[in-house]
Order: C-alpha cells, then structure tokens, then sequence
C-alpha cells in the first residue's frame, strides 16, 4: 500500500501554543496546494492544560484521523499519557524533544527514532521573548518545504492584536527555527491542489446555513457546538440578521420558533444535553409546522459524557426523542467541506417543508480544521411561485403535498393561531378523531411523499460487500473499503446523508446484489444498525460494527473487523 | 350654562349610554354563549334575551344620537361609579351551574344600576334634554327591574345547592 | 380617498369561543386586550398574541391576530425570538401562573433582564387550572384544597412583581380581572412603553378558588405616579398585599436589541464565503 500522507503530533501543556503552532503550519501548508487536516485534543483544563495539534497531511480530501504518527513534536512530557491513546507511534516514527532523558515508557516502547532539540534554549537564542511553539513551527516549515514568509506572513496575521514585541520574537524563532536542518526523512505528500478553503465543520455548517437563508440564531453556549454560533454572531451582523443568547437550550429552540414563526429563516447549534433539553419544542415545530434547523455537534455521551471527544451516539435521539408521531429531518453531513452543503441542503428543507430538521454534525468534523476544494452548495430547483389560496385562508389545510401555505405576520388577511394542540384545517384546537388523523397523516406525507433526489446518501465503490454508515464515519469506512479492497474483498460504501425520512426503496436499490451488509458507526449500542434492521428490511445479512469515541473510528479495525464478519 | 356647553353635556350622556348598552349587551351575549358551551340552557337562553333587550336599547339611544357627533372616548376614558359600566354583569358573580333565579338576580341588580346611574346623570344635569334624557332611561330601567321581579316571583329560589356535583373537574391539557 | 374604519373591541375577538368556565376572569383580560387594541387603533395583521399553555394561554385563538400556542413555560421566549427577528411587529406574551412563574420562571427573568420592546400579561389565579386545581408558585400556604397538597403548599408564595423589579423589568403594573378598563388602559400604555413591559393581573378561578371573589373587597389603585426609583419599588414589592392595581413602577431603560449602526452588507455572504478561501 502506498502511503500517501504524512502525521505529526504536537504536544504541549501550560499555554504553549501547540494548537497555534499546528494551525499555522496547516495554513502554511494549504498555501503550498497542500491537503491536509487538524484534528486538535484537548485535557480538561481551560487554562494551561495540555494540548495537542494533530495533523495529517495527505494528497487528498479523505480525512480520517491518523491512527499512527510518523512524528511527534512533544513541547514537554507533561501528562503525555492522556494522549497515548490517540497518538500511536511505531520503529519508524520520529519523536523532536527538548527533554530525550524523560521519555514516557510508551513511547519508548514503540522504538521511535528520537531526534532531540533544545528547544526552550534555541527560542530565547532567537528573542529574548522567544516561543517554542514558533521555533518549532519553523523547524517543522523547513521539514515540510514551506517558505519561510509565508509562516512568517501568517503569524503576524494570526497574532495582529498581540504587543510589537511578541510578533517580533515570533518572526524571530520562525526564522530561527527554519533555519535549523533536522535529519529526519519524512514521507511528504505532494502538493498540487488549488483553489481550496480552509474551514472547520462548525465554520462550514455555518455558512451553509447563512447561505441558505438563516437569519436569526438562537444560542446557548455547549461544547463542542459554540464555536458555530460564535462564527455565526459575526456573519449574522454584517447580514443584518440576529443572534439572540438564550438563557438555556429551552429558551434558544423556542426563539427560533418564534423568528420563524415571523418568517424569518431560524437556526440554533447545541450538543446532546442541549439537545436533549430541546426535544419537547422541537415537537412543537412539528405540530405547528414551523420551520426550524437544529445542527447538534455530538460529543460522548450519555450525559455530561465526553464533552469534548467525538461520537454519533445521538442518532437515536435525533431520530427518536420526540414524543408523539412527529415526522421530521434528521440529515448528516459527511465530512467537514459537506457541512455547508448538508447544513444548507437541511435549511432549505426544513423551509419548504415546514418542519424541523436535526443535522447531526460531530466534534470530529465540527471542531476539525481542514484544506477542503471548494465546497458543493446545495442549489434548490427553482419552485412554482404558490398560488394564492382561493376563499379563506386555512393555516393546516390538508392539500396533496401536505404541504399548506405558510403566512407570517404582517400578511395582510392570512391571521392564525399556530398551535402545537392537535387542531383542524383552521388551527383551531381540536381532539377529534378524524382531525388528528388527516394531521397527523399530511405531516407524515408531506415528508414521505417528498422528492429528496440522489443526496440522500453518498454510493462509492461496487461489489458485493454493502459497507453503510452515516455522517462523519464516511471517510473512515471509504477508507477501509480501499484496503478490503486491495485484501480482495471489494466493498462498496453507502453513507447516509439524509436519515430521517430514510429513503429505504433508494437504499434497498443501493445495497442490492450485495451479499452481507455491514453497518459501521461510532457509539456503543448499533444504534444506526437497530434503526436499519428496523426500518429498511435488507434481504442480506446484516453485520454491526459498533465503535464508541473517544478514539475516533480506524479504517485498519473496521476492515479487520468486516473480514472477520463475512469470512466467520 | 351655553348652548354650546349643553350640546357637550348631552353628547357625553349619550355616549355614555351607548357604552353602558354596548357592553351590557356584549357581555350578556359573551355569558350565554358561555352557559350554552357549558350546557346550561336555561340561563343561556335567558341571557340572550338580556342581551336583545340591551341591543335594542342601544338602538333606540344611537336614533337619538342621529348625526350628534359625541365625543370619541377609549373604553378607560368613560366615567362610572364602579369599575365597570353599570349594566355589564359582573364576572364574581357566574358560576355555570347558577340557576335561572340566580341569573335573574344579576340581572335585576344591572337592571338597578343602570338605572341609579341614569337617575344620578339626570339629578347632577342644568341640562333639560338630558335630564328628560337620563330621566326617560332612568324609568325604562325600572320597568325592566320590575319586570324581572314579577318574573322571579315565580321561580323556585334555590341556588347554592345546585352548585354541588359529583364529579372532578376535568383535566383538559 | 378612504378613511380607515375604527374598529371597536368586539371586532378584534375571533370566532373561536372560549372554553374557559363562565365567570373566569380571563374573559376580562380578553375583553380588556381587544379594548387596548382598539383603543391603540392596532392592525390586526402586524400583532401577534404568544402563548404557552395552561387556561389562560388559550387567549390567542380567541383574538383575531397572528398568535402562537406553544408548550408548557416557554411562550416568553417564542416571543422574544419573534420580536427580535420581527421588531416591526407588536408581540404580547400571555400566560397564567404555573406557566410563567414556575415551569417558565427561568425565561420570565431573563425576560425582564433582556429587555425586549414587547408586553408580557401574566394572568394570575394562584392554581394550576387545566390539570384540575393544583397549587402554583403564587398559591397561599395554607390553600389546602388540592389533593396533592392537602395540607397546603406550605411554601411562602412567589411575589412576581418583587422578581421582576430585581431581574430588571423597566414597567410594572397590575391589574385586576374586575376591572377590565383599568387593565385595558394598563395595556395599551405596556404596548406603548418602548421596552420590557409586565403587567401582573389578579385573575380570578371562579372553580377552583372560589374565595377570589372576595379579592373585589380587597383590591386599590395605587395612587399617584409610578415609582421611578428601583430602591424604593422595592420596598413595596416586598411588603404589599399584592393587590394594589395600577402602574406601579416605570423607570426606562434602552431596550435590546440596539438599533445597529452597522450597515447590511447585500455582498456579505460571498464575502463570508471568500473568508475562508487560502
């Protein structure tokens, strides 16, 4: 197999600047034509605790987290073991140290060549104010070949608002550190790619949802979700739009309730335990069909969980949590630049059906930065402009689509009261048999009934393996097709962009010919698994595979685990 | 007092009367829809009758208003001795259960109000159209309150028991 | 040349009949917004009534405007969301006792601390009418009629003025379900007040809290201006009898949001997008 990308870990505690360091680099490398990824991990500390930058350079867009490092940059050796899980190393890796005399055990386990550095001394060579992590950047700048002004140039950028002095000693230990040879022979992919952005999930999410009409967000702070509705408070502003803080996760569904109920486009970002608390109202939207998009960044649960590790164990809520027959969209995008396109893709959907749509986005994607080719936008076919409605205006009239004429205040003639009571044509509350049925049928059709066309999922790859996931596990089980693949076991990979209304004649049609079915996700219980067994009824066999975070999903395990699977 | 003094004086009766009439009528008709949702037709029927007797009062009181233009007041703007105008039933007072004597006992005393209040204009007035007015109101008022006193001589007079019953209230949401 | 017709308050009702019992005091508020409405001369299509649930949210059906019946407690924060989105709009949030002063008590002080130019009316019977007659956060301690307390809440009742001045509400008033003129005044001055505006109505349960008709007995009218002194209104939110009636306290403040001085930017979203391109 030939490897085609490169990873490195930096390491670091007490304000370091690992993750600075790492961003940097990235750029520097997105400016080159590079690819590449930045996943970062944090300790549970605000302030000063350790950190990790950890990137992967590749020669495509295929961003699985490594799983293995060609090099690790330790700033220190500081509470090292809290990472030992997610930075493996083996007897080709390089390890750069300042500190080669404390090596953790396993570390030294693994018999990585180590390469040590005086790094501290050399910084303050360079500037009496000098940093570690710009001389490291520097060092790994001329490792990777990347002009020293360009990581020059974008430090001053990145720290415009820090004191003369400050940038002065960055420039300097950039500088310096490039200009430091190291004898260590890494395997640099190439960079020939141009016209790429540079864009986390949570930053792409959000501008799929500016894109596609959002004009008012609702926001209570959670992690990993905040960083959406911070990037969004900025764009919203220039927009004219509004970003309202909620006092809590009730209060932020239900002003976006509202500002939709006002015709105006709405959007709140939350995390599981923010989602949990939203459920009731999110009902609400449905019953009163009210548009509204929630994008829920999962994290490890249940409860408080892991709140800053990855995982899609929020699928059975998203799909689930809300009492009564409520139909409504739950999408996923795939990776980090299919963040604006599912984001988007969800708020117009949730417009011209009049519903609620959940997009399960992750920490893995959500807080990732990558170098992405510009992102496909979602393009809605131009619509038939909606014929006024002759006689009285009737809010839930029950038409073929199940999809009613929707007023907002200010609409001359068309006055409702919206309810989230079962209520007949009118809006008018009612307990009647025929009345909850013919609503509860039209919210249920109109959804149903619904072209959603081929973006329902992403088909990659033939043969007569069916590897099917959802969201962000995409790259990863692409990933482990290529090396079923190259071990005779050609797979071909379906990942699910759209959940809920599952498109289970399309997938049935995707998965046909195929001998076994093997569901890959990242939560404990198969929850993507149980909802297929359910629901779509495969005349195959069907596997689960079944990872929990924190550790994000390895294409080496699930291939493994497949071939276990179909060769028992 | 001048002419132009008195044309006000009468002009703010009358719009008095028309809001005293408006909103007994209002509310009558407001309490019989309730009653029949709550499946007392007796009191329903009755107060819907209240409610005509006011409508046409009303009408009589806008004929003689004719093209006067009256003062255009909001519903605070308008000056009663209680909280609300005269004749307009009480809210303290219902109870869906309520018999027809009981109903008619509200009525009386509206019936009772209205007229101290017409009485109390007409005393208080230099202006003779709107003493003759208010006094011609004022009498119309004691018929009515006449009327309803010969009418419940002939009902049985119970009342509080009728409020008891077996069931819980129901739980609607 | 037209002249636009006056509507009179009866014409902005619906035709969706109450359900509440006959002699309910929410039928006073009802009549006492459509005589604000008409008073204000409001346009029907440019106001919404926002709701959560309970007896006394059923209100907005039985006005002929744009409403919203939401869920349980979080009718304040529908209507800011509406607000904010749409400040062209005149939003009021109604709602009983249990809805905005338990379940919603988070939103009702935020609420009054944010500031939103909108009208909250909370229509207060100290029960929990539709689940048949619990205590609320305003129940006396010793109201011992409901089977889940039957001894009493035995917890002091919450002073919904008091709450609303500390968390900042710039306008406070009460009014009282006997006096739908005086309320109807309140609430055309709450919608005219350029900011947060709370108005506390006494309103009576004619099933459940019979006793309340004893509160025509017990009612006043504050007498004077309002305070305009926090310090002050305090002190007699604190220790009145919570049936006093009037606007009792107006001391404006700038509502939120600010009016931006930020241009709209009709280029912004490709320049958003450009952001993040290397």
């Amino acid at each position: 197999m030939s490897k085609r990308h490169l990873c490195i870990a930096i390491t670091g505690a007490g304000g370091a600047g690992v993750i600075s360091c790492g961003e940097l680099l990235l750029q520097a490398w997105a400016h080159e034509g590079g690819r590449g990824l930045l996943r970062k991990a944090y300790g549970p500390q605000i302030r000063g605790g350790e950190s990790a930058a950890l990137l992967k350079l590749t020669d495509d867009e295929r961003y699985t987290a490594a799983s293995h490092y060609d090099l690790v940059v330790a700033l220190d050796w500081d509470n090292f073991s809290r990472f030992e899980d997610e930075i493996r190393l083996g007897p080709r890796s390089w390890v750069l140290c300042d500190e080669a005399d404390e090596l953790p055990a396993s570390v030294l386990a693994a018999r990585p060549t180590v390469l040590q550095l005086p790094f501290a001394e050399l910084a303050s060579t360079c500037h009496a104010e000098g940093r570690v992590n710009m001389l490291v950047l520097g060092v790994l700048g001329r490792l990777l070949g990347l002009p020293v002004g360009s990581m020059v140039e974008l430090a001053a950028q990145k720290l415009a608002r820090k004191p003369q002095a400050y940038r002065d000693a960055a420039t300097a230990c950039i500088e310096g550190g490039a200009s430091r040879p190291m004898a260590c022979d890494l395997p640099v992919p190439p960079t020939a790619a141009t016209g790429a952005c540079y864009m986390s999930g949570n930053q792409a999410a959000g501008l799929g949802a500016l894109e596609a009409g959002i004009r008012f967000v609702a926001a209570y702070p959670i992690t990993p979700a905040s960083d959406v509705l911070e990037w969004m408070a900025g764009g919203l502003e220039q927009l004219g739009g509004q970003l309202l803080q909620a006092e809590d996760e009730l209060a932020a569904i239900n002003m976006a309730i509202g500002a939709a109920f006002g015709g105006v486009p709405a959007f709140t970002a939350t995390s599981g335990p923010g989602l949990a608390l939203m459920t009731e109202s999110i009902g609400l939207a449905v019953a009163s069909e009210t548009p509204v998009t929630i994008l829920n960044v999962m994290r490890g649960g249940p409860s408080t969980g892991i709140p800053t590790k990855s995982e899609q164990s929020d699928l059975n809520i998203a799909l689930n949590g809300l009492h009564g027959d409520a139909p409504h969209l739950v999408l996923a995008p795939l990776d980090i630049a299919d963040c604006v396109f599912t984001t988007g893709w969800a708020v117009q959907l949730a417009q011209q059906l009049q519903t609620a749509a959940i997009v399960l986005s992750d920490q893995f994607i959500g807080q990732s930065t990558a170098i992405v080719s510009e992102p496909r936008r979602y393009i809605p076919a131009t619509a038939a402009p909606a014929t006024p409605a002759e006689g009285a205006y009737l809010r839930y009239k029950l038409t073929s689509s199940g999809v009613s004429t929707l007023a907002a205040p200010g609409d001359a003639g068309h006055r409702f009261t919206a309810d989230g009571l079962e209520h007949n044509e009118n809006g008018t509350p009612s307990a009647r048999q025929s009345d909850h049925q013919r609503q509860l049928a039209k919210r249920q059709d109109k959804l149903a009934d619904f072209g959603f066309g081929d973006d329902w999922a992403q088909v990659n790859g033939s043969g007569p393996l069916a590897l099917l996931c959802f969201g962000s596990s995409s790259a990863a089980v692409n990933e482990a097709a290529d090396l079923l693949a190259e071990r005779g076991s050609p797979a071909r990979v379906i990942s699910l962009r759209l959940l809920a209304p599952l498109q289970t004649a399309a997938l049935r049609a995707a998965v046909e010919g195929c001998s076994a079915v093997v569901v890959v996700e990242q939560n404990h219980s198969g929850q993507l698994f149980r909802y297929l067994k359910g629901h779509a009824d495969f005349p195959q066999a069907v596997h689960s595979y079944a990872m929990a975070g924190p550790v994000p999903l390895a294409p080496e395990a699930i291939a493994q685990a497949v071939t276990e699977m179909i060769n028992p | 007092m001048s002419n132009t003094d008195t044309t006000a004086e009468l002009a703010n009766f009358l719009a008095h009367s028309l809001e005293l009439e408006s909103e007994a009528r209002q509310r009558y008709d407001e309490l019989a829809e309730s009653m029949a949702g709550h499946r007392n037709l007796p009191v329903a029927e009755f107060f819907r009758r209240m409610a005509a007797e006011a409508e046409h009062h009303l009408q009589e009181v806008a004929e003689l208003a004719g093209d006067t233009i009256l003062p255009d007041l909001k519903a605070w703007e308008f000056d009663w001795p209680e909280a609300e105008a005269p004749e307009t039933s009480s809210y303290e007072a219902l109870h869906y259960r309520m018999s027809l004597f009981e109903a008619m006992q509200l009525a009386l005393g509206n019936e009772r109000a209205a007229e101290r209040y017409y009485r109390g204009f007409a005393d208080a007035s230099d202006d003779a159209t709107t003493v003759a007015t208010a006094t011609r109101f004022a009498d119309e008022e004691l018929g009515h309150a006449a009327e309803l006193e010969r009418m419940m001589t002939a009902l049985p007079q119970q009342a509080a028991q009728l409020r008891e019953e077996d069931d819980d209230p129901h739980m609607p949401e | 040349m037209t002249e636009a017709i006056k509507l009179k308050a009866k014409d902005y009702k619906s035709e969706v009949k109450p359900i509440w019992c006959p002699g309910c005091g929410h039928f006073s508020v009802l009549n006492a917004i459509t005589k604000a409405m008409a008073g204000l001369g409001i346009n029907k299509d440019n106001t919404v009534l926002v709701s959560g649930i309970g007896c006394s949210s059923r209100l907005p059906a039985y006005v002929d405007s744009y409403g919203f019946h939401g869920v349980h407690g979080r009718g304040l924060a529908i209507a800011q969301g509406l607000k904010v989105a749409r400040p062209d709009l005149t939003v009021l949030a109604l709602g009983g006792d249990g809805d905005g002063f338990s379940i919603g008590g988070n939103h009702f002080i935020h609420a009054c601390r944010r500031n939103v130019n909108m009208t909250y009316i909370a229509m207060d019977n100290e029960v929990y009418g539709m689940t048949k007659g619990q205590a609320s956060p305003t129940t006396p301690m010793d109201w011992d009629h409901s089977k889940l307390t039957p001894h009493g809440p035995g917890v002091r009742p919450f002073k919904p003025a008091a709450l609303a001045l500390a968390s900042g509400a710039p306008w406070i008033a009460r009014g009282y379900s006997g006096n739908p003129n005086q309320m109807a005044k309140l609430i055309a001055e709450a919608v005219a007040h350029p900011g947060f505006s709370f108005l506390h109505v006494m309103s009576q349960c004619i099933t459940f809290c019979p006793e309340q008709t004893d509160w025509k007995a017990i009612v006043t009218e504050h007498e004077g201006p309002a305070l305009a002194n926090a310090d002050e209104a305090a002190k007699v939110f604190l220790h009145e009898d919570g049936f006093q009636t009037g606007l009792l306290y107006c001391e404006p403040r700038p509502s939120w949001p600010p009016v931006s001085d930020k241009p709209v930017d009709g280029n912004a979203l490709a320049g958003l997008a450009a952001s993040f391109r290397v």
